[in-house]
């Protein structure tokens, strides 16, 4: 979560301009105007409401390539050169659904690393060749993806049909953008993946919890009074997380929902769909 | 480095021994939603009782430097529930992995509520191992039900990225495998692949974005029946060219719904109604025949079982699925 600026700063021209050139390339375009509308239900605390926008961790493609590109070399055994590369290395794209962000990560993935040249082909697979891969204990999957707020889906992907995928036992690397620490511990703990992730995000960035400091006991109510008109059963994320990260495909599910439910009640400023 | 096995259960000579229960690992083939609560508290009941009377079957797998279970992992799972430190085991040779997919199978059976993308590219890699493609040589081969390893094929028929859908880690994204099973009997059908226009992956993503929308004139996968249907009857009354102008509009004109693909003149309509009023009546019959009073009557009696024999293969041949 970023320091938002201190109380009381003005909501001019310059900041919400501000706002709207960091978040440009949302998947929707957000306006100076949208961004006056969504501040608008806070009333006459809309300082709350801007200093949200300040502390929201935006994730920029830009930033994802970084990430991916930070990443990779980091992880033991590999090596852009087939020579220096230890054991078999297949990159695989976490989640598959049709436009979704995993295909599009692996492929961002992909040519972060300089490994769009057909000599790499190989080397990004889909998931359903894992089987015939036959990996073995000297082999690497890595499976690439955005984020991992609660870890509970991956788990359970690697409960209903991932392990079986891989009976070699070959190393299994989760690697992604950006992950809750307790994602990292689930995973961890409950499947054969490594989670790397470049960013980790802690307690203090769950905006009510206690160790998260930029916002009052009463800054936090009034917070989560919008969040529940915004989404009455998950007002805080899915898995209660309070996280007000975004990235520039996508925001997810586990941050507030004042930023991204989209319905009668209220307009988010980055919606899902 | 590997480290050495353990040296309690010195692994290698084949045959019964007892092994420390947390040195067993569960077989990587297994599905790992594998048991249902109720049985497996049964069996953990007995096994407090009386303890394990069969050893399990295990062996050494060298790559993972680990025991693995071969078959008894629900023993095992009591075994460990119930504290048991150790466990008798029986001590294979390590399966290659073709013989270890086939044990799986034959062990586990398939049961409905299991992914049946993972089973089938299991399938896909015995039949790459065996150059073994007969649905009925793979059935006896895994123990499977013919008709479920002929659904098997249809989803490896199927572009890599299409399998993966079934393999989403969101089970509200995950496709199901009826889905793309249905929709093969219209995606390999030979009048619509004869149509100009169709193209079968552009095809195929039309119809996954219709129905995930919902709204868009196709609600279930059951409609690819229909469509089928129509096809088959728009083709019998030689009116293709009419069905191909209508296919393509109903694929890529969301507000249609599929009643948009029947041909006018090319409907069963009335020989449905007097097939069924024909079922209803022998229905009516067989369930009030008090069976004694006929026990003699050989003639009805084959005439029945030959009745039983054609309903089946008929069911079988509109890919009904049929309960023993």
């Amino acid at each position: 979560m970023r320091t938002p600026k201190s109380r009381g700063a003005p909501i001019d021209s310059t900041r919400l301009a501000g706002w709207a050139r960091r978040f440009s390339g949302y998947r929707r375009p957000i306006t100076e105007q949208a961004i006056d509308s969504w501040l608008g239900p806070f009333g006459d605390q809309q300082d709350v409401g801007a200093r949200l926008l300040d502390s929201v961790e935006y994730v920029s493609h830009d930033l994802i390539d970084g990430a991916f590109k930070a990443i990779l070399p980091r992880l033991s055994g590999w090596s852009k050169g087939t020579a220096g590369r230890t054991g078999k290395w297949r990159f695989v794209a976490f989640s598959t659904s049709a436009g979704e962000s995993g295909d599009s990560m692996l492929f961002r993935f992909r040519t972060a690393n300089g490994m769009s040249a057909a000599r790499y082909r190989e080397l990004f697979i889909h998931k359903s060749e894992l089987l015939r891969e036959e990996l073995g204990p000297d082999d690497t999957v890595v499976f690439v993806d955005d984020f991992a707020g609660t870890g509970r889906q991956a788990c359970e992907a690697w409960a209903s049909n991932l392990a079986e995928l891989l009976p070699g036992n070959p190393r299994v690397v989760l690697l992604l953008v950006a992950a809750s620490r307790t994602a990292r511990k689930k995973i961890g703990s409950e499947t054969l993946m490594r989670v790397e992730s470049h960013r980790v995000l802690t307690t203090s960035d769950d905006l009510f919890h206690s160790s998260c400091s930029h916002f009052s006991g009463t800054e936090k109510r009034r917070i989560l009074e919008l969040c529940q008109l915004a989404d009455p059963r998950k007002p805080k994320g899915f898995g209660d997380c309070g996280f007000v990260i975004v990235f520039a495909h996508r925001c997810p599910n586990n941050s507030i929902a004042i930023l991204h439910a989209s319905n009668r009640r209220w307009k988010g400023l980055f919606p899902r769909d | 480095m590997q480290q050495p096995r353990p040296s309690a259960s010195a692994p290698g000579h084949v045959g019964v021994k007892t092994i420390r229960t947390s040195e067993l690992q569960p077989n990587p083939h297994n599905p790992r939603m594998l048991f249902d609560r109720a049985p497996l508290e049964m069996l953990k009941a007995s096994i407090e009782k009386v303890g394990i009377l069969v050893p399990l079957t295990v062996y050494w797998a060298k790559a993972q430097n680990a025991w693995v279970i071969l078959d008894g992992q629900r023993r095992w799972m009591c075994a460990g529930e119930l504290g048991l430190k150790t466990v008798h085991v029986n001590e294979v040779a390590e399966p290659d992995l073709v013989q270890n997919i086939v044990t799986m199978f034959q062990i586990h059976k398939l049961r409905e509520d299991w992914e049946l993308m993972p089973t089938a590219l299991k399938l896909e890699v015995l039949m790459r191992e065996l150059k073994e493609k007969k649905d009925k040589q793979l059935a006896v081969l895994t123990g499977l039900d013919q008709a479920v390893v002929a659904r098997c094929k249809k989803l490896l028929s199927y572009p890599k990225s299409y399998q993966d859908l079934m393999l989403d880690p969101d089970p509200a994204k995950r496709v199901k495998a009826d889905f793309f099973i249905e929709l093969y009997a219209v995606r390999n059908d030979r009048v619509v692949n004869k149509m100009r226009w169709f193209r079968r992956d552009k095809f195929t993503q039309r119809m996954l974005e219709k129905y995930q929308r919902h709204s868009s004139g196709l609600k279930a996968v059951t409609d690819f029946r229909t469509m089928k249907q129509h096809i088959a009857n728009a083709h019998t009354a030689k009116r293709d060219t009419q069905l191909s102008a209508k296919l393509k509009e109903f694929t890529y004109d969301d507000s249609l719904t599929i009643d948009h693909l029947v041909v006018s003149g090319a409907g069963t309509a009335a020989e449905t109604r007097r097939l069924l009023a024909l079922v209803a009546k022998v229905e009516e019959s067989l369930a009030s025949m008090n069976v004694a009073d006929y026990y003699g009557e050989n003639e009805l009696w084959r005439r029945l079982e030959h009745l039983l024999k054609l309903i089946r293969q008929k069911l079988l041949a509109a890919g009904r699925r049929l309960r023993a």
